[in-house]
């Protein structure tokens, strides 16, 4: 588990309080950290990875302590295996995008900066600055980078929310795998719950400084989801793009999470699992 | 001009290109020390540094004489134990020098790191990055507009230098002749063709210098 206990005094809009939390996260868990703007989220990221140092707290990573102000107990960022997203990316102006991820890893030869590279699609960009690359594509290389130093907990400060739905959504995807192939205990900032809704393994909701846990909403039973393989027949793009119905067969099923429907053709073959009502959650044809 | 004297000239160059190499030394991790510290005296510290800029240089001169002379404190013991003299030497130039250009080279670099967005160093820690590889791999790097002002303000400020050199260099040639006060000399003299000739040298170098800085710093805005 990763236990997380902190109280320090916090300035919010209403005046001054107390930032108060004390959750434990399952490790390789991914949890979401939500609340309005101000509420101490970044806060909260910052003391787990060591760069806030919080009037008490209490950070254990598994059988390892990181803080314990109470035992004068104190690691150095350097000595926390934390990897971790900022908002603005921070990736390094001077390098490329393969220098940025070999400054992470241990070594320059490490098989892992290709992997991860490759992971993210950025092989063909690798040799590119940071200054020439889009918002989703720098917040790719950030999330490769941070991974790259295989840390066992993941930080994410709201790194996507400067981004179109549609490059969201497919970083949210990514993301997810990445954090699964990893095994990292991963906490996601976000300004929306909804929008980490469907990556999220639980959420902490923090409103001034007081923090309230609660797990996810449990996913409609497996058992009542069929596998429906088809033809398409047809497909409207709602307009919103959020949204994508197609015909498959004779049925109409809406999609929700467009980024791959959006690729799918009329007369592509394509095999999706459906939920009770005919909304397609999981999309997985090509 | 067949019998011009670059003596001075060289020695304003060899002086300007020491004190401004020195000072990337010293000035560079000021600077970083400057930027992030939460030491409580820093205003001191920035206070003092800066004090060249409105001294007259005759008041920093005036202490650096008591200070180097031989029957001083300072100058006893380093003629006692290094068996070095920094009155009317050109090694006192330098030290001087150094005090003397010092601010240029601490506010630009300090400035430029000031101005990185912190996340670049915090993000570079996460990374297991220890100060000293964050500084001189992440920061320094990408603050090289702000080390190539530093640089060229030093060198331009030394160059310029009169009323220090004249205090406690006086006017040795090839020792503490420097151009600036190669000048004045040959006004006094009433010699003005070879006064000319060196301030017309020091005006295109040092516009061939600002011009220069100038043209490259704007290609670096984007890196």
């Amino acid at each position: 588990m990763l236990h997380l206990q902190a109280r320090m005094n916090l300035l919010f809009a209403s005046g001054p309080a107390p930032l108060e939390v004390a959750v434990s996260l399952k490790i390789g868990s991914l949890t979401g950290l939500c609340g309005p703007s101000g509420s101490g989220k970044t806060t909260l990221l910052r003391i787990l990875a060591g760069l806030t140092m919080p009037e008490k707290g209490i950070v254990r990573v598994g059988e390892r302590t990181w803080l314990d102000t109470e035992h004068r107990i104190n690691l150095a960022t350097q000595q926390r295996k934390v990897g971790m997203v900022f908002q603005d990316a921070a990736l390094f102006p001077n390098m490329s995008v393969r220098q940025n991820v070999e400054f992470a890893a241990e070594n320059r030869r490490d098989p892992i900066v290709d992997e991860l590279l490759e992971r993210v699609g950025l092989t063909n960009l690798a040799d590119r600055k940071p200054a020439t690359l889009s918002g989703g594509q720098r917040q790719r290389v950030a999330l490769i980078r941070a991974l790259a130093r295989r840390p066992q907990v993941l930080l994410l400060d709201e790194p996507f929310s400067a981004l179109d739905r549609e490059t969201r959504d497919q970083l949210l995807i990514e993301l997810l795998r990445l954090h699964r192939q990893f095994g990292t205990t991963t906490v996601l900032v976000s300004h929306h719950q909804e929008e980490i809704q469907r990556v999220a393994d639980q959420f902490i909701e923090l409103k001034e400084g007081k923090a309230s846990f609660r797990e996810k909403k449990s996913e409609p039973d497996s058992a009542s989801r069929q596998q429906v393989s088809g033809l398409i027949t047809g497909i409207d793009v709602k307009a919103n793009r959020v949204q994508v119905q197609i015909w498959l067969n004779d049925a109409t099923i809406t999609v929700n999470r467009p980024h791959k429907a959006l690729k799918w053709q009329v007369g592509d073959t394509i095999t999706l699992d459906v939920e009770p009502a005919t909304t397609a959650e999981n999309p997985t044809g090509d | 001009m067949t019998d011009f004297d670059w003596q001075p000239l060289l020695l304003t160059f060899r002086l300007a290109t020491l004190t401004t190499l020195l000072l990337l030394f010293v000035g560079i991790p000021l600077a970083g020390w400057l930027a992030f510290t939460r030491f409580r005296f820093k205003p001191v510290v920035e206070a003092i540094i800066s004090l060249p800029l409105v001294l007259p240089p005759s008041v920093l001169g005036f202490y650096f004489l008591l200070a180097f002379s031989p029957t001083g404190f300072l100058g006893k013991k380093l003629l006692s134990w290094f068996d070095l003299r920094l009155l009317f030497t050109f090694e006192g130039l330098v030290i001087a020098s150094i005090f003397y250009s010092l601010p240029f080279m601490v506010h630009s670099v300090q400035a430029g790191l000031e101005n990185l967005p912190a996340s670049l160093r915090e993000a570079s820690y996460t990374l297991g990055k220890s100060h000293r590889e964050t500084f001189f791999r992440v920061l320094l790097p990408n603050i090289k507009p702000s080390l190539l002002t530093g640089v060229v303000l030093s060198f331009a400020h030394t160059i310029g230098e009169f009323g220090l050199v004249l205090m406690i260099g006086g006017n040795l040639p090839g020792q503490t002749r420097v151009a600036s006060v190669a000048i004045y000399d040959e006004v006094e003299l009433l010699n003005y063709g070879a006064a000319n000739a060196y301030a017309l040298l020091l005006l295109v170098v040092s516009f061939a210098i600002l011009l220069s800085v100038y043209a490259i710093n704007k290609r670096w805005v984007i890196f």
